[in-house]
């Protein structure tokens, strides 16, 4: 009879636990992430050049590596304790998505993805990164 | 004429070629068929230190700076300190905050000499691209040495604590890796030390103003990581009635790592101040070996290890 509770109670326990860990800590891979219509019609105004890339990817080392890694493929040195999926850039799923999309979410920023817009605030250099983002396929 | 003048008129003729280069490279350096543009140029120099001084680098509007700064003892001693890391340390933490564009304000604690320290700097002139061929900022610095004296034996008035430092420091960034500094400054020490002369009469030991030059440079081995290198050189000869009056002149060669909020550089130097004016008034770490203009023989090799490390937010 103790050991069908000590079971009980350890299948219980177990539960819990698988549960807390699938729930609370879930990363929010795929959870939508609206962007306003304006943002995401927005054209890029840097062309992809030697010069724009460059500047892009000094950016992208200084500010965006530690989570996103360097190809891009979210295994960065933070990723493993980030709540957030820092997402892969290299898929069709990413790329496909607008310019204009790209610049409104690094701008802003949500959960453990900072706002760079206090960080970087010449706009341009924001542009310039985008850029080098479309290299990462 | 003493061998240490010579050293000086010797060294005063790189130095004066270095602040003509760093004028003329910077202007041709800058791509002729570029098109002028009113944009500075960014990133001269990545954190607010080169190593022992400040950088051009004013931070953008609204950053807030923390910096931890720490100097060992000198590598001399070997494994007896374990190359001055188990020595006597100097540390400095400081804040400095940007509330608006160009200017600086800050403040710090320094462990030597129990300074306080309240500093500003402001970015007079950007270099931009095929335009202006230099950057400049001025930066200026007041300590108050916070040392207790209930008996007034070391300060006899409040103003005896005080020193202040200015700074002008002209950068150019002459191509994406390499980017040249060099920084006159003035230090001026309310309260000098007084010794008797041969007649018994106090004098100054040194005086209270002291000018320097310091030269620094940067080569960026990646967008990650730079090569840092800096020399301070002294200008003003003090009467020395003590021997071993005149300050040093410092030498630091460091590497820089730079991540979106931190910057973090290893100092392999002279200088074992933190705050400005102390080091170029108190040396007594000499790189090279020299003799004095009192026939001291100075050591040289007198090198320590050290970090600055910086934090930032973006208020």
């Amino acid at each position: 009879m103790k050991s069908k509770l000590f079971t009980a109670v350890f299948i219980l326990f177990a539960s819990t636990l698988i549960l807390v860990a699938t729930s609370g800590f879930k990363p929010s891979q795929g959870k939508p992430w609206p962007v306003p219509d304006k943002n995401a019609k927005m054209a890029n105004p840097v062309k992809s050049s030697a010069t724009s890339i460059a500047e892009g990817k000094a950016l992208w080392v200084k500010h965006c590596q530690s989570c996103h890694g360097k190809t891009g493929k979210g295994d960065g040195t933070k990723a493993a304790s980030l709540k957030t999926e820092p997402g892969n850039f290299v898929t069709p799923a990413f790329q496909k998505q607008s310019d204009g999309t790209l610049f409104y979410k690094v701008s802003e920023g949500r959960e453990d993805m900072p706002s760079f817009k206090k960080k970087i605030p010449d706009t341009e250099e924001i542009w310039s990164l985008v850029v080098y983002m479309r290299t990462l396929k | 004429m003493t061998k240490f003048k010579k050293y000086l008129q010797f060294m005063m003729l790189p130095a004066s070629i270095c602040l003509f280069l760093l004028l003329s490279i910077g202007t041709m350096a800058q791509d002729s068929t570029a098109v002028p543009s009113k944009k500075p140029v960014k990133n001269t120099f990545e954190s607010n230190w080169v190593l022992d001084n400040q950088s051009v680098m004013v931070p953008i509007k609204g950053t807030l700076e923390m910096d931890m700064q720490h100097r060992f003892g000198t590598v001399r001693n070997g494994f007896k300190d374990f190359y001055g890391i188990y020595a006597p340390s100097n540390i400095r933490i400081g804040f400095s905050y940007v509330p608006m564009e160009k200017l600086q304000f800050g403040f710090g604690f320094t462990k030597e000499r129990l300074q306080l320290d309240l500093n500003a700097k402001y970015a007079i002139l950007k270099q931009t691209k095929g335009g202006i061929p230099v950057s400049i900022t001025y930066f200026v610095n007041t300590v108050i040495e916070t040392t207790p004296d209930k008996d007034n034996l070391i300060y006899v008035t409040g103003g005896d604590r005080m020193s202040y430092f200015h700074q002008l420091i002209i950068a150019s960034k002459i191509t994406d890796k390499i980017s040249l500094q060099v920084s006159p400054s003035i230090s001026h020490y309310n309260n000098v030390e007084g010794v008797l002369d041969a007649d018994g009469i106090v004098q100054r030991n040194m005086k209270n103003d002291h000018v320097a030059i310091a030269f620094m440079g940067r080569y960026k081995v990646s967008d990650k990581m730079n090569v840092l290198i800096n020399y301070d050189q002294p200008i003003t000869q003090h009467p020395g009635l003590k021997k071993n009056t005149n300050p040093n002149p410092n030498l630091s060669v460091g590497v820089e790592f730079v991540t979106s909020a931190h910057a973090f550089q290893l100092i392999f130097g002279n200088y074992q101040g933190i705050t400005p004016q102390s080091n170029n008034y108190f040396n007594h770490n000499a790189p090279f070996k020299y003799t004095t203009a009192d026939g001291t023989e100075m050591k040289g090799g007198m090198f320590l290890i050290g970090f600055n490390i910086t934090r930032l937010w973006n208020l």
